[in-house]
């Protein structure tokens, strides 16, 4: 009986209803977020074990099936990028109901923002995520893009001022121009194949002049959408300005979503017209983003314009998977590598964005000349940053290790051993940034700076996230062996010395 | 200089890539794969006779439905962007707009519930009739700010959302009756489409003018707009 419900539906449903109550009824936002929270895990579960047992699953929404109707589909792959969301989800929703408590919003200008709105935008973006990562259906992939676009755009203006105003319309306009390059892929696609199904394309993509136009505009609008290296001028301001909770939710889960995308289509649709020295030049400019932005991070004044260039650097290492999974024997690990990456990065940046914000609700700013001595003052904050560094520098045991390894161990088995080179020089470079940040923070001054009282629900949560990048470090096995669910690439884990 | 070669850069790109589109649209084959047997093998079972309303509101129900939450987003996107004032003149409409007005509007609600009506079987449909009534509201909005301060509360927010709320609770009902999701049960297809696209059609309307705002209307307006004169229309 269990196995028959379609929970993916309920994945979808719950917070999208929420989320327009959260609109309706005004001030109950934090009791629908918590409900969402709470209620998203049975289904969650269900689904996982679903997948577990029974492998993929396919749900044909109306009951038409492909390729008349749309379907709903679940991998281990759609598991992953679903229980990263509701990892930071949860995380997220704990630490807003801290940050938009009332007591916060009389205090500081940078919380006149209107609490209603914030918690209908962000249970629709979850349900936006959601939607994308069970679709199966080119087209509906699109709608959930400028659904999830459209509320990540809403979301940073939340913030209100100028800059803010500024950076949600920069972001809006690349947003719009990822997704409408993307829908001119779909649109050559159905006039090529006459189906949208994800699975019919993929018997039916050949290299034909059409499917190489489609793999090129849809690979640049989903690569803009992830701010890619040079693409990436959106996504600092963007991130840096919106409310912290926006922020960890942006960096986290966002981007993520447009790569999730990409690797779908790459690795079970365009399989015969995507070519070596396309993945080649992703990870060039993978490499790029790697050392772009981790000599932004070492340069920014701001700890938020910090993190979120910390994002740029991060988002070039999963790049490299593209070429990595060309080796000969290396796919499986590469694909594995940078699916473990994409986790933990989801859940140290979490922290690290959250904990910031908490800096800058408790000081009033962010300057990072100006922060001396600020553990004195928030102990539990700094030490859920310094855990998300651990796992953002990819130090072991963290998942970020985990990651890592596993690229550098697709790299070198595969005999491509320059991106080893890179992989570690990116984790030097990540090292330089974040202890740049902890040398003034665990500095000892005699004159701490003031800060006002930050609810305990702010810096738990950062550190909960934080330790859950820790944690799955150690718990390896069993996110790889969802990983393997109905991947499209096969051959061994290679993980080389690790015990 | 290094300005202009940006925009060579950019320039070569765009060329590159309008060749690129251009040489895969000229070999693509004239009437290529389509869908459009299998629509009208299963339009029958619709419960509508128009295939795009069948394949809007029934095949592909489900897109719709994210479009229009994409629409109900569009509204909070705006209003994301703070407090406006409502717009409007603040001396009563001319005598010739409001004359206009009282003949234009009841035609402009008749033709969007024709439209709404029509789509069953021909084209027309819950979008294009929300775009009437939107342009009927952004009428009334330029000449009674009155009808628009009057419901700037929950009414306002209810109708905005009634027709996410209601598609959902098709799609979620039809689940609970022993379908699939949105598997409209065969006899009820045609009345639950309308249903729908009724519910739809509302929310588009509002959604439409109040985008025209720009912003979320200040409920504090209503204060405001008592002392402005003119008569009160009845919505």
């Amino acid at each position: 009986m269990v196995a028959l419900i379609p929970w993916s539906v309920w994945i979808i449903f719950l917070p999208l209803l929420t989320g327009i109550f959260a609109f309706l009824f005004r001030g109950r936002g934090a009791q629908l977020g918590i409900v969402t929270a709470v209620g998203l895990l049975p289904p969650l579960i269900g689904l996982t074990w679903q997948v577990l047992s029974c492998g993929p699953q396919h749900y044909s929404v109306g009951g038409w099936g492909a390729p008349l109707g749309i379907d709903l589909y679940a991998d281990g792959l759609s598991i992953i990028m679903l229980v990263m969301t509701a990892l930071v989800g949860i995380g997220t929703t704990f630490y807003a109901t801290g940050y938009y408590s009332p007591t916060g919003e009389t205090k500081e200008k940078n919380h006149q923002q209107d609490p209603a709105l914030f918690w209908s935008l962000w249970l629709l973006l979850w349900a936006a995520l959601n939607c994308l990562f069970l679709s199966a259906d080119v087209f509906n992939l699109y709608v959930a893009l400028e659904f999830l676009g459209l509320s990540a755009v809403a979301l940073v203006a939340l913030a209100g001022g100028p800059s803010a105003v500024a950076a949600a319309m920069r972001y809006l306009l690349v947003s719009l121009l990822g997704s409408l390059s993307y829908l001119l892929g779909v649109a050559l696609l159905y006039f090529a194949h006459g189906t949208l199904s994800l699975g019919l394309l993929a018997e039916s993509v050949t290299s034909s002049p059409a499917s190489f136009a489609a793999t090129t505009l849809m690979t640049a609008g989903l690569v803009m959408k992830t701010a890619l290296f040079p693409l990436h001028f959106w996504l600092p301001p963007a991130h840096a300005n919106a409310p912290a909770p926006v922020s960890a939710v942006l960096s986290a889960l966002v981007v993520k979503a447009s790569f999730y995308l990409l690797l779908r289509l790459w690795f079970q649709v365009f399989t015969n017209t995507v070519t070596p020295s396309v993945a080649l030049l992703l990870g060039i400019l993978g490499v790029a983003a790697i050392f772009w932005g981790s000599v932004q991070a070492l340069m920014a004044q701001r700890l938020k314009l910090l993190v979120a260039y910390s994002t740029v650097a991060q988002l070039g290492y999963i790049f490299l998977v593209f070429p990595l999974a060309q080796g000969k024997g290396t796919g499986f690990s590469a694909w594995c590598g940078g699916l473990y990456f994409i986790l933990s990065h989801a859940c140290a940046k979490a922290a690290a964005f959250l904990a910031a914000g908490t800096v800058l609700y408790g000081f009033g700013h962010d300057r990072i000349d100006e922060l001396a001595g600020i553990t004195q003052r928030l102990p539990v904050t700094m030490f859920a940053f310094g855990v998300a560094g651990v796992s953002l520098i990819g130090l072991p045991p963290s998942g970020g290790f985990i990651g890592k390894w596993l690229l550098l161990n697709a790299a070198l088995a595969g005999g491509q051993w320059w991106w080893a080179i890179v992989i570690i020089i990116g984790g030097l470079l990540a090292a330089a940034y974040v202890f740049r940040f902890f040398s003034r923070a665990f500095s000892y001054v005699e004159q701490v700076p003031i800060c006002r009282d930050v609810p305990w629900s702010m810096e738990l949560t950062a550190l909960a996230l934080g330790l859950s990048a820790m944690a799955l470090g150690i718990i390896a096995t069993q996110p790889l062996a969802v990983m393997q669910i109905g991947a499209p690439l096969a051959g061994p884990v290679l993980t080389g010395g690790l015990p | 200089m290094r300005l202009f070669s940006a925009k060579l850069i950019i320039i070569v790109l765009l060329v590159a890539l309008a060749g690129l589109i251009a040489w895969a649209i000229l070999s693509l084959p004239f009437n290529g794969p389509s869908l459009r047997a299998q629509v009208f093998a299963n339009i029958g079972h619709s419960g509508v006779s128009n295939p795009v309303t069948a394949v809007l509101l029934n095949f592909r129900g489900y897109d719709t439905l994210l479009e229009i939450v994409v629409l109900f987003l569009a509204v909070l996107g705006a209003w994301s962007l703070g407090m406006v004032q409502l717009p409007g003149p603040p001396y009563p409409a001319g005598l010739f707009l409001s004359a206009l007005l009282r003949i234009l509007l009841p035609a402009m609600v008749l033709t969007a519930g024709y439209l709404l009506w029509a789509g069953a079987h021909a084209p027309g449909g819950a979008f294009q009739a929300g775009a009437v009534l939107g342009g009927a509201g952004i009428l009334l909005l330029l000449t009674e700010v009155r009808f628009a301060s009057a419901i700037v509360s929950w009414p306002l927010r209810t109708l905005l959302s009634a027709g996410v709320l209601v598609f959902t609770g098709v799609a979620l009902g039809s689940m609970f009756l022993g379908g699939r999701l949105l598997e409209y049960p065969r006899h009820w297809a045609g009345i639950l489409i309308l249903v729908i696209e009724t519910a739809a059609t509302l929310s588009i309307g509002v959604i439409l003018t109040v985008l025209f705002i720009g912003g979320r209307p200040s409920e504090a307006d209503r204060t405001l707009s008592v002392k402005s004169t003119g008569k009160r229309k009845d919505k």
